[in-house]
């Protein structure tokens, strides 16, 4: 049985100052967006909402972000693999590279990106060849999305994969299973909970991107242009009605990736503290 | 435990040396293109016509002027932040009480929050058409569209990094030392001076070097609180913005290379802190 | 009394961990609370050092009410089950850190310090960490930082729990004699029968939030007073029905008859067993070593008894009919328990 203390000093101190600060910095923010938006009619919201550029908006966000978040699973679980399971040279770097896009300011990733990927770029001349254009176009948007999201799938996988019990793959290899089985049938069902967690993530984190697309994206209604830009161009017109309207769907839509994630990933707890 | 699996139990077939190594091959492809190419980019561009050229937008009036703004801004967050994430821990970690769960997961909140609207959130509590904005112009305080909308833009999309990184570590290291110290009679500040602060020193690092670095990166949240007011309200990312968007782009690469530059030296300070954080 | 409990309730969330607790504890005892894990014992401990509150009743010590006394001032030594030594400082100064919060002068601590880490058997650690000692030196080193202050009450939780079984017998020995030699009123948790009867001058006995019986470690024992008591104590054999065991009275509204292992003398049929004619039959089922002697498994009147014999008597196999006598045994009706005795033991005996 886990028992709290009555004798540690400090509950009422570091209690207030965290809902003071929790207050003005969040909740009241927060509120005032629920409040502002209650006071529009719901034909209003339908209306914003409807628009086709608006829409079209939404259609681009999620697509990019959801195509994105799966390359990113894909990668993230054999980034994961390779940095957990075999040495090679400049592993460590590789490593704390990985971690880079959390600290790399998104607008330098954003111009970087872009630089590299359009028509004069290194690998946006190269496409270009192909017929093919990067920046300025949806996979642009992905690409962008792919770089913010990599480090969520990795760091959700890796720590699953290393204490993973080699016993059941030795059980499954003394059994006669070959080492695709043993992926498929022993190793994947096991990092399935990991793998959607970092997936939710970095989908999450897709959805609201902002400062890396935005210099990629081209910005061309009906085609490149993601919510938040939208959102971004209603406040330039004063338009905050229009703007706290799509926020909030935005809003919504992230809180229930969230849900979701923070669902699989009670199950994920219960594994890593078993350690089997 | 690896080179177990390897070398033991599994014979290195030559299938299973093509799939090692082509993994180890596309990932390390991968992570040029994606990460280690776009940094080499900036730095290309920034050079591109010398080093003059470079010099001199990075010691541009503008430059410098958002580089202090920048400054500013992130030392505020971070000792807000630093206090809030204290607090939170202590009050998380060491009782037990209602509402516990809640107030977790409302410290978690902001990050799931795209930053367009953690700006937007901001310009309606304290913007024009917001009901305390009169009140506000009478005292002659301005939040948006000046520095103090920055700070708590920045204070908010940086909010749990300080107490994420400080709450595991508490929580596994349990109450009973500080339990023991309280009952020899040592006072709040004491047991957290000398009981719990060598615990989490260097989770606490840690979570002031990655809210360090999100604050001096922040674009979105900034970006809508802040105005766009060149050398007044300019941050450095934002700084690039309207750099790149005037097509000044050996100027803009310029000023990014002093971010790529601090976010090298955050993930080396990063890999430092966490090697040396797992030898205790 | 030194230590008094009156009428003390606590729950946690639906729990209830002290269900009106009535206890007194003289000066100079050393005190053993027994119990099974979730009976309330440890909650005892921590309400009386004033790491929990109590929901009502009163804790008095010296004779004074303490319930509103902060735990700091209550002039109590506690030694953690885990220690909860200091594991960023050294033992120096987790012995002085009591101290040093108290504003001794430099020199006393120095010197107390010292004085303590003697006693202990500890001179020349003083610069060593937590992590750099042995379970039973960490053991030692929070024993000396409780005693420090000189408090005049040193509560133990759990003290032998996180000690290997080798050393713990030496540490058990070394404790009791130490807390002797100080006279500091103690008082201990524990799980475990043995460490209780061997260490403790007295034993509280708790179950279910509620104290069973206090008494020295031999009348708990050998006199147990309600149905936990008798059945928590020893290797017991309990069973339901004891009316073929034809020497012993039949008590109204019996619950369970519970037997130990030395109430029971199994002989082989070609011994001389002095109650032979009283001796009920048995099948042996189970024949194990033991370092002590020989435990046996035997069923008699459809009944799994536990009985032992030394190395010196002659073999007795799996599967061999013996000779079962029963010397004793504890019935329970509700919460008391009473001891029944063989007739046999009262009648005039005839040797055969």
């Amino acid at each position: 049985m886990k028992r709290k203390s009555v004798v540690i000093p400090g509950f009422g101190l570091t209690t207030g100052v965290t809902l003071a600060i929790l207050s003005v910095v969040v909740l009241i923010p927060l509120a005032s967006l629920v409040v502002f938006s209650a006071q529009m009619s719901a034909s209003e919201i339908i209306d914003v909402i409807t628009r086709p550029r608006v829409l079209s908006s939404f259609k681009v966000s999620f697509l990019t972000a959801f195509v994105a978040s799966l390359i990113n699973a894909v990668m993230g679980v054999i980034l994961a693999w390779v940095l957990v399971r075999y040495t090679f040279p400049l592993k460590r770097i590789v490593d704390g590279t990985i971690e880079l896009p959390f600290a790399l300011p998104t607008a330098v990733a954003g111009i970087a990106l872009t630089a590299l990927t359009a028509d004069t770029g290194l690998v946006g001349g190269f496409f270009a060849n192909f017929g093919i254009k990067i920046a300025f176009t949806r996979i642009g948007i992905t690409v962008a999305l792919v770089f913010i999201g990599i480090p969520f799938v990795v760091r959700a996988v890796q720590p699953v994969l290393e204490k993973l019990d080699p016993a059941y793959e030795e059980a499954a290899g003394v059994l006669g299973a070959s080492r695709m089985r043993i992926f498929w049938k022993v190793i994947l069902p096991e990092l399935i909970p990991a793998i959607f967690t970092g997936f939710g993530l970095a989908f999450g984190r897709c959805l609201g991107e902002y400062g890396s697309v935005v210099f990629i994206a081209g910005n061309m209604p009906f085609e490149t242009e993601i919510a938040p830009l939208i959102i971004m161009s209603e406040l330039q017109e004063y338009d905050y009605s229009s703007a706290t309207t799509i926020a909030l769907v935005m809003l919504v839509a992230s809180f229930i990736t969230l849900f979701l994630v923070n669902v699989v990933q009670n199950r994920n707890a219960k594994i890593l503290k078993g350690g089997s | 435990m690896s080179t177990a699996i390897q070398g033991g139990l599994h014979r290195d077939t030559k299938g299973s040396k093509l799939v090692r190594y082509s993994l180890i091959g596309i990932s390390l492809l991968f992570v040029f293109l994606m990460l280690i190419l776009p940094l080499i980019t900036v730095i290309t561009e920034a050079f591109k016509q010398g080093f003059a050229v470079y010099s001199k937008a990075v010691a541009d009036d503008y430059t410098i002027k958002a580089i202090l703004l920048t400054l500013e801004a992130s030392f505020f967050a971070v000792a807000i932040n630093t206090v809030f994430g204290l607090c939170a821990a202590w009050s998380l970690t060491k009782f037990k009480f209602k509402g516990k769960k809640i107030l977790a997961t409302l410290i978690d909140l902001p990050v799931t929050v795209s930053p367009i609207i953690a700006g937007l959130i901001f310009l309606l509590t304290f913007g024009r058409q917001s009901p305390i904005f009169p009140l506000l112009q009478d005292a002659d305080i301005k939040i948006v569209f000046a520095v103090p909308g920055i700070v708590l833009a920045t204070i908010f999309v940086t909010f749990p990094f300080i107490s994420r990184e400080l709450i595991p570590v508490l929580e596994s290291q349990g109450t009973d030392e500080e339990e023991a110290a309280a009952l020899m009679g040592a006072k709040g500040f004491t047991i957290f001076r000398r009981i719990t602060f060598p615990h989490i020193k260097w989770a606490f690092l840690y979570g002031v070097v990655l809210c360090a670095a999100r604050a001096m990166g922040e674009f979105g949240a900034v970006s809508v609180i802040s105005g766009h007011l060149r050398g007044k309200t300019n941050t450095l990312p934002l700084h690039v913005e309207i750099l790149f968007n005037e097509f000044q782009y050996v100027p803009a690469f310029a000023v990014a290379s002093i971010l790529v530059m601090l976010a090298i030296l955050i993930l080396v300070a990063r890999s430092v802190i966490e090697h040396k954080g797992r030898k205790k | 009394m030194y230590v008094e409990l009156k009428h003390i309730n606590k729950h946690f969330g639906n729990f209830k961990a002290s269900d009106d607790v009535t206890v007194g504890i003289e000066k100079g005892k050393l005190i053993g609370l027994l119990g099974p894990s979730g009976s309330g014992k440890t909650t005892i401990l921590r309400m009386i050092a004033g790491l929990e509150n109590p929901d009502s009743g009163e804790i008095i010590i010296d004779g004074k009410v303490i319930n509103d006394v902060p735990a700091s001032k209550r002039g109590i030594g506690f030694v953690f089950q885990s220690y909860a030594l200091f594991r960023y400082m050294t033992v120096f100064d987790n012995v002085a850190f009591g101290l040093k919060i108290a504003k001794k002068p430099a020199n006393e601590i120095k010197e107390r310090v010292h004085e303590l880490l003697e006693l202990v058997g500890l001179s020349g650690l003083e610069k060593r960490y937590p992590s750099e000692l042995s379970g039973g030196q960490r053991q030692r080193v929070a024993f000396a930082r409780a005693l420090a202050p000189n408090p005049q009450l040193l509560l133990l939780d759990e003290p032998f729990a996180a000690i290997d079984a080798k050393v713990r017998q030496e540490l058990r020995s070394w404790l009791k004699g130490m807390i002797q030699k100080l006279g500091v009123t103690s008082i201990f948790v524990t799980h475990d029968q043995d460490e209780a009867i061997e260490v403790a001058d007295e034993i509280i006995i708790t179950n279910r939030g509620r104290i069973e019986q206090v008494g020295t470690p031999y009348e708990v024992y050998s006199n147990p007073k309600t149905a936990f008591t008798a059945s928590f104590f020893g290797q017991p054999s309990i069973f339901k029905d004891y009316s073929n065991f034809r020497r012993f009275d039949v008590l109204e509204n019996a619950e369970n008859a519970i037997v130990r292992p030395e109430f029971v003398k199994v002989t082989k049929k070609t011994e001389v067993q002095k109650y032979k004619n009283s001796a009920e039959e048995g099948v042996v089922e189970e024949v194990d070593f033991r370092g002590y002697g020989i435990e046996l498994r035997v069923r008699v009147n459809g009944v799994l008894l536990t009985a032992r014999r030394s190395f010196d008597q002659p073999r007795i196999k799996v599967g061999e009919k013996v000779d079962v006598f029963i010397y004793r045994m504890f019935v329970t009706q509700g919460d008391t328990a009473t001891l029944l005795e063989n007739k046999s033991l009262r009648e005039p005996v005839v040797v055969i």
